[in-house]
């Protein structure tokens, strides 16, 4: 027994050489591009003017913050198609995972088949409602047509109103099946003797899911709206499909934004300092969602 | 006497209004699950639809929903025209790459966290912050040391990003599996003589084959489905399926919608494949950010 014990003695160095592969990719491909991304924010590199360029100090973020109209727009863009987008999804994804709750047979086969739009990727699901959109061949202009709503071929992406709402049903269509998931996942773990001990008591279904189901769902819905928000920030591939920030910059997100200066304007150090603003936000984000967690596990615990 | 007679009436019709109330609450929840579903699917079958419509169909009114005689036309366009084979090829090789050597790197790591509590709560701390990292701050740097050293347009590349942007979460996801794994059998085999490492490649990678499945799975539809790093990277020979279907937009609202219906089919099949596969591990996956790249 002793000797078993003392082979299985764990050796000092072997903890850290398992998990030196990965931290040293990390550190090569995360850590070490983030450094360099700050470096280059304190700096004035664009390579639209030339490979030369010296040391600006926080210029870069004083611009960004206090004088650029189109990256503050863009703050602002991103906050319109944010807000109304995780609404919808709460409600539409909440109302869909108390159908779902409803029915016994036939159940994960439904919601297999309601995930599939969070499994695919924003650029294809923007590709897909882009040509649903199309003006003489989509699917919706040909509908509309054929019932009789519509008697002309609209341009739904023409006005910067219709085309933030047309982003936000898109967005909608797609992420609504995570929320969908993630409070399906939740209603389930709710304990069946608290909804038999309401009806004892004599609460109408309406009764049991104010006071049972809501206040029990409360952490679940806060980390799913969390995760979509912080994902949210990052609204990218979808908006460079569906609308290229257009019409005019009225769908221009932060990330959409940042690309554009970089990798259009070729801007480098100005796009460094912008993707820096956008980690500050996250960050923000990431630590009330680590809170939430922690409130929620000290409950709970 | 009247009495007696009435009180099982009134229960009766009671029961017989809870029985009406009940089928219409059936009737409504399947009414609203049928109305998710043409609205959760319905994209997918019009795209579907479309890729197979002939030509002449796209300029019919009333419009064709249903063509008549669906051809692959449009798809056999798509592979010769617009080298849809090969980038097609690509997706799947970068993405296959990516899978196993993220899987790779992140076993022992995983390992070590569940084993010896490697790095305590706070190294699970920096994956988290790692995952919610946005990837647009990343971009610019890689993008110019990829210039640098040559790795733009490689596979190679886009590899290493897509490895090393999915460590955290597969890490997270397979210390979980692990701490499921009991360690009574490793001890086993190592009093036997083995040592760590062969007892984790021997003893319990094959019990834990099916989490790590999942992980791989997910790892592979991230990694097809990520669009930013792949199109700053990759050039006119390393494009991938996502960066393809973007080239269609080009045409304003009225694209050729044959061919890039064609690649939107091509590239959601993944997906359609996954969900099913990994129905049980979904709300885990997409959780923690498994299919955003």
């Amino acid at each position: 027994m002793r000797m078993a014990a003392l082979a299985l003695k764990r050796k000092q160095w072997e903890p850290f050489a398992f998990a030196s592969p990965s931290l040293a990719l990390i550190a090569l491909v995360i850590v070490f591009p983030l450094v360099y991304a700050f470096y280059l924010s304190l700096q004035d590199f664009d390579l639209s003017v030339g490979p030369d360029y010296e040391y600006v100090g926080g210029r870069n973020y004083v611009e960004a913050l206090f004088k650029d109209r189109r990256f503050l727009g863009s703050i602002w863009s991103t906050a319109v198609i944010i807000a109304p987008s995780l609404a919808v999804e709460l409600l539409l994804g909440l109302g869909i995972a108390l159908l779902l709750s409803r029915v016994i047979r036939g159940r994960p086969i439904v919601t297999a088949l309601l995930a599939i739009p969070a499994m695919v990727s924003p650029v294809m699901a923007a590709m897909a409602w882009r040509m649903m959109f199309g003006v003489k061949y989509g699917a919706i202009n040909n509908l509309g047509r054929q019932l009789g709503i519509l008697d002309v071929y609209f341009d739904w992406f023409a006005s910067p109103a219709i085309a933030v709402t047309a982003v936000v049903l898109v967005e909608v269509w797609h992420n609504t099946p995570f929320m969908m998931l993630v409070l399906l996942a939740g209603i389930q773990s709710i304990p069946q003797e608290l909804y038999d001990a309401a009806k004892v008591d004599g609460a109408t279904p309406w009764q049991s899911f104010w006071s049972v189901t809501l206040p029990l769902l409360r952490f679940t819905m806060a980390v799913g709206v969390m995760i979509r928000l912080i994902d949210l920030t990052k609204l990218f591939g979808l908006i460079f499909v569906l609308t290229y920030g257009g019409p005019g910059s009225s769908t221009e997100t932060v990330a959409f934004n940042t690309y554009l200066v970089g990798f259009k304007d070729f801007r480098m150090s100005y796009a460094s300092a912008l993707s820096y603003v956008i980690v500050g936000g996250v960050l923000v984000l990431t630590l009330v969602f680590l809170w939430i967690q922690r409130v929620r596990e000290a409950r709970a615990g | 006497m009247a009495i007696a007679i009435e009180r099982p009436r009134v229960a009766a019709r009671r029961a017989n209004r809870y029985r009406v109330w009940r089928r219409v609450g059936h009737l409504l929840t399947y009414l609203g699950l049928f109305a998710s579903l043409v609205f959760f699917l319905g994209p997918f079958f019009w795209i579907v639809t479309t890729s197979l419509k002939g030509n002449e169909d796209f300029f019919a009114f009333p419009p064709v929903w249903i063509p008549a005689q669906p051809s692959l036309g449009h798809y056999a366009a798509l592979f010769t025209r617009s080298s849809g084979a090969r980038y097609f090829a690509n997706s799947f090789v970068i993405s296959s790459l990516s899978m196993l050597a993220a899987l790779l790197v992140s076993l022992p790591t995983a390992y070590s966290i569940a084993r010896w509590r490697f790095g305590g709560g706070l190294l699970s701390i920096f994956l988290l912050v790692l995952r919610m990292l946005p990837a647009i701050a990343l971009i610019i740097p890689i993008y110019i040391m990829y210039k640098m050293f040559g790795l733009t347009n490689s596979y190679l590349g886009l590899v290493l990003v897509y490895t090393v942007v999915y460590i955290p979460f597969a890490v997270w996801l397979l210390v979980g599996f692990l701490r499921d794994f009991p360690v009574e059998i490793e001890e086993a085999a190592m009093i036997d003589g083995c040592s760590r490492l062969r007892a984790l490649v021997q003893v319990v990678v094959p019990i834990i084959a099916p989490g790590l499945a999942v992980v791989a799975l997910f790892a592979f539809i991230a990694t097809w489905n990520e669009f930013l790093f792949a199109v700053v990277l990759t050039g006119i020979e390393t494009k991938t399926m996502m960066v393809l279907v973007t080239s269609f937009t080009s045409g304003g609202t009225d694209m050729f919608y044959g061919e890039a219906s064609a690649a939107v089919v091509l590239g959601v099949l993944p997906a359609f494949a996954i969900a099913f596969m990994l129905q049980r591990y979904l709300v885990k996956g997409l959780a923690l950010g498994g299919t955003k790249g």
